[in-house]
């Protein structure tokens, strides 16, 4: 049985071509130019009730617009969906009964009033009855630990107390399905470890499934089974994020900067490792774990050359994408 | 009266380089037309928009008039007014915000952008503040105000040479007074911080004051209209400017328009420094 | 309870939770309360200047069937719902431009009966400050009212002319699915309903020819009505009032409702 599941989901957009110049403008305003966008492709996937995704891809590669067909808000040019065995543009308000949104930027949070009183809304929104909202309610209070906040209006809260509060407010009515936008854009770390606790623990207490996208490679290990890379409004790669990581994430990317110029001639080859770019006495190194240690890379380094600066880090999700997106090229080529 | 395109003031540092730091009549001036040049181009970037804006604009102007219409077919005259005379301050008054706004859309703004930190921007730039925040916004709409004012002058104006100077001075003292008024009332912002509601709504207030015949105040009411809220400088003009010439009437508008002016760059400059010197109250968290 | 009667009940505390909190963040607005009700005095101060001066002062003469004390309490009445409507077009416009209906839309929500509700709680509450404010200027320039049913006739039919006047701000604040820019177009209809809606001018003053077009169009139905049973109350006109508003609000929810399903399948949700 699918939480949900797509086929050849496809969104395209017209969009304003702009003419440069001010004479361009004034053409522009008589008979605009038009041009169409395809913002997704033919995309294809299924997911199973309680499973975690994270659905990934560089800005602009059709994250949202597909969270928003999937949701409702969008009707797709072509293309099937079913969420929740509902086809979500069809019938939006009995599909909105059964999941949970959150979107990182926008908030459904009242903003002059404390959350208290969009809980109120919120459980009449959704229908709840009353005996079985205060219950849930001061579950989910206790659980997020949201009593200091409750009566204080939300724009005196901290970002991360919003957050909380937003999550919150999104679980009231127990969504079978939650979407999740970006939760933890723009909050400090330890905040973001709280808040994915607080999923993690949800989606293991009541089987919610997760459809998650974020910037955040973080938020994909710590929350997420399974990982969907989309790039170009297509489907690029579906794993298990165990194996992401150890195929992708099982690289280390070393910046070092040399204390004497021109050392590049002298730097050796270390298996597993290749420059990324070198400027000056800087270099960027990504070194492969599968092949070579971090340390024995760092002790080849150390011994040979003066060092001023060593950062380890691991690539950021844009660089691994490329990285995806290269293999995927190359092995197409080869096949 | 709401929408505007953004000067990209930035793009504006080569000229200065070439002509020197001196504020010079002449730099104002070459800053100035880059600046309108870069807001239209930028204007025009929400193209059906622009056209429709200021369409609309010229057709509520015009509704407004269609109730004088009525209302001067129950009343042909009113304390010796009539509908030419609502007319003619409708297109000295529309005119006037016209041009102010679309060469100077930021004039009514200056509370909100006090309040909301904003100026910073334009006291990193090196042109005078208050030049270059009048001048940073064009009003799409006051676009159509502009073209109402013309097109009602050759409705019911005076079609005479004399007519035509008249009314054209009309419409100068007019956008200069109304943008007197609001830089001195928005430069309240400095002291007394987030009073653009306030100040909004005297906005709202003295707009409204100059588009009805002045001839129906009296007293006390009178009084505020020719002192310290000088709308009437404005609505009085359809008579005493334009139908029945008066030396006396004109040389007060000038005067206050003078007045106010002054009064406006001196509250601005010392807001300013008063900002500068990170005494400013209440800027908003 | 039945299933059809659940609905109805759930339904209506949809409504009712939406309103109870739109008026709940409203009391957050207090300047804004306070700097609305200035310019309110204000322009009925100039409105009570300018009818004075048409009247010539002279409180017993009578034209087209009002009074000057007559006139200057219909403005009053008039002035008082049209400053109680929210800026609709405006906040739909801001939530499709910014993204933030996509919040609305994944709830089990009516999008429009959102809006309604909300915006009627805001405007009724609105419309009580004002009438308050507005009926002290009056009484202090042109003496008490003495409407009697008049009174029962402004309160019934200004419940529909609210509804009438959100209906026709929404069918152009729709419009921004799909233009970017909808203020022109809402000020215009701002500018009818002023006009031949009967907010600055009676219709009865109006010419012939002008009344008999205003008969035909929704706008009275939002001002006029409830203004001018106020201060001339008759049971029969009222009556008919209220069937006509009952038409219009029929009439317009069917085309608010076809512009929406029209509209939001066109949507184009932007931002992140």
């Amino acid at each position: 049985m699918f939480a949900l599941r797509t086929n050849g989901l496809t969104k395209t957009f017209r969009v304003k071509r702009k003419q440069p110049g001010l004479a361009g403008s004034f053409r522009s305003l008589l008979k605009p130019a038009w041009e169409e966008k395809e913002a997704v492709r033919g995309i294809d996937l299924s997911v199973a009730h309680g499973e975690t995704v994270a659905f990934l891809g560089p800005n602009g590669a059709g994250k949202s617009t597909t969270i928003k067909m999937l949701t409702g808000i969008l009707h797709p040019t072509s293309g099937d969906a079913e969420v929740l065995g509902i086809v979500p543009w069809k019938d939006r308000n009995r599909l909105a009964f059964r999941i949970g949104a959150v979107f990182g930027q926008k908030s459904q949070l009242w903003y002059h009033l404390p959350p208290m009183d969009t809980f109120d809304l919120i459980s009449r929104v959704y229908e709840m009855r009353r005996s079985d909202y205060l219950a849930r309610r001061d579950d989910l209070i206790d659980r997020f630990e949201l009593g200091p906040y409750l009566h204080t209006p939300v724009r005196k809260l901290s970002l991360g107390e919003r957050m909380r509060c937003e999550i919150a407010a999104s679980m009231l009515h127990r969504p079978q399905l939650l979407f999740l936008d970006e939760p933890t854009i723009g909050l400090d770390p330890v905040v973001k470890a709280r808040i994915r606790d607080l999923i993690r623990e949800r989606n293991r207490s009541e089987g919610t499934t997760v459809f998650l996208t974020s910037h955040d490679a973080g938020d994909v290990e710590s929350l997420c089974s399974r990982a969907v890379v989309i790039h170009h409004g297509g489907v690029l790669l579906d794993e298990p994020v165990e194996k992401v990581k150890r195929e992708v994430l099982s690289r280390k990317t070393v910046k070092l900067t040399l204390s004497e110029s021109n050392g590049a001639a002298r730097l050796p080859p270390i298996a597993g490792t290749r420059i990324v770019r070198a400027e000056g006495r800087r270099y960027q190194l990504s070194v492969d774990l599968k092949r070579t240690a971090i340390d024995e890379v760092l002790g080849q380094l150390i011994g040979r050359f003066g060092l001023e600066d060593v950062t380890v880090e691991d690539p950021d999700l844009e660089e691994i994408i490329k990285h995806i997106y290269g293999m995927k090229k190359e092995t197409g080529e080869a096949g | 009266m709401s929408t505007g395109a953004e000067c990209a003031s930035g793009s504006l540092r080569e000229d200065e380089r070439r002509t020197g730091l001196g504020h010079s009549a002449g730099a104002a001036l070459r800053f100035l037309l880059t600046c309108w040049k870069v807001n239209l181009a930028s204007a025009m970037e929400y193209r059906l928009s622009f056209v429709l804006l200021a369409g609309m604009m010229f057709l509520n102007n015009f509704i407004w008039l269609f109730f004088w219409h009525l209302f001067f077919e129950r009343f042909p005259a009113v304390q010796g007014w009539e509908l030419r005379d609502v007319m003619m301050l409708w297109g000295i008054s529309a005119g006037g915000f016209g041009w102010a706004s679309v060469l100077f859309g930021n004039f009514h703004r200056i509370a909100s952008i006090v309040s909301s930190g904003q100026l910073d921007v334009y006291l990193a730039q090196p042109k005078p503040v208050l030049l270059n925040v009048l001048a940073s916004r064009m009003s799409v709409t006051a676009a159509g105000d502009f073209v109402f004012g013309v097109v009602i002058y050759f409705l019911a104006g005076d079609l005479s040479l004399r007519g035509a100077m008249l009314f054209v001075l009309g419409l100068l003292i007019a956008g200069l007074l109304f943008m007197a008024v609001m830089v001195a009332a928005g430069s309240a912002a400095f002291f007394v911080g987030n009073s653009e509601g306030l100040s909004q709504q005297l906005f709202n207030i003295f707009l409204a004051l100059t588009t009805y015949p002045s001839g129906i105040f009296r007293g006390f009411a009178k009084l505020m209209l020719f002192t310290i809220v000088p709308a009437g400088f404005i609505s009085y003009m359809p008579i005493g400017l334009l139908r029945d010439f008066d030396p006396a009437f004109a040389a007060g508008a000038i005067g206050m328009t003078l007045l106010f002016g002054a009064a406006g760059i001196g509250l601005f400059r010392a807001g300013l420094r008063r900002y500068a010197s990170g005494n400013a109250l209440a800027m908003r968290s | 309870m039945n299933e059809r009667g659940f609905r109805w009940t759930a339904a209506a505390l949809k409504l009712h939770a939406i309103a109870r909190v739109t008026v709940r963040q409203q009391l957050a607005y207090k300047t804004d309360f306070l700097l609305r009700s200035v310019f309110l005095l204000f322009i009925l101060y100039v409105f009570v200047q300018l009818w004075t001066a048409a009247y010539d002062g002279d409180s017993s003469r009578t034209i087209a069937g009002f009074t000057l004390k007559q006139i200057v309490w219909y403005l009053a009445f008039t002035e008082a719902l049209t400053m109680a409507g929210p800026p609709l077009g405006p906040r739909i416009e801001e939530e499709v431009k910014s993204g933030d209906i996509a919040v609305k839309l994944t709830k089990p929500l009516s999008y429009v009966g959102y809006h309604y509700s909300s915006y009627m709680a805001e405007a009724l509450f609105r419309f009580a400050v004002h009438l308050a404010v507005g009926s002290t200027i009056a009484w202090s320039t042109v003496g008490a009212p003495a409407f009697g049913l008049g009174w029962m006739g402004l309160l019934t039919l200004s419940l529909g002319a609210v509804t009438v006047a959100f209906l026709l701000s929404a069918v152009v604040a729709l419009l921004a699915f799909w233009v970017e820019e909808t203020r022109g177009m809402e000020f215009v209809m701002q500018k009818l309903q002023f006009t031949i809606g009967g907010m600055l001018l009676p219709i009865d003053l109006m010419p012939e020819w002008l009344q008999r077009v205003c008969a035909w169009l929704p706008f009275q139905a939002a001002l006029y009505f409830p203004a001018g049973t106020a201060v001339h109350f008759q049971t029969a006109v009222w009556l008919k009032q209220l069937g006509t508003q009952a038409g219009w609000i029929a009439g317009l929810s069917a085309a608010v409702i076809w512009v929406y399903r029209r509209g939001v399948k066109k949507l184009h949700v932007n931002g992140g």
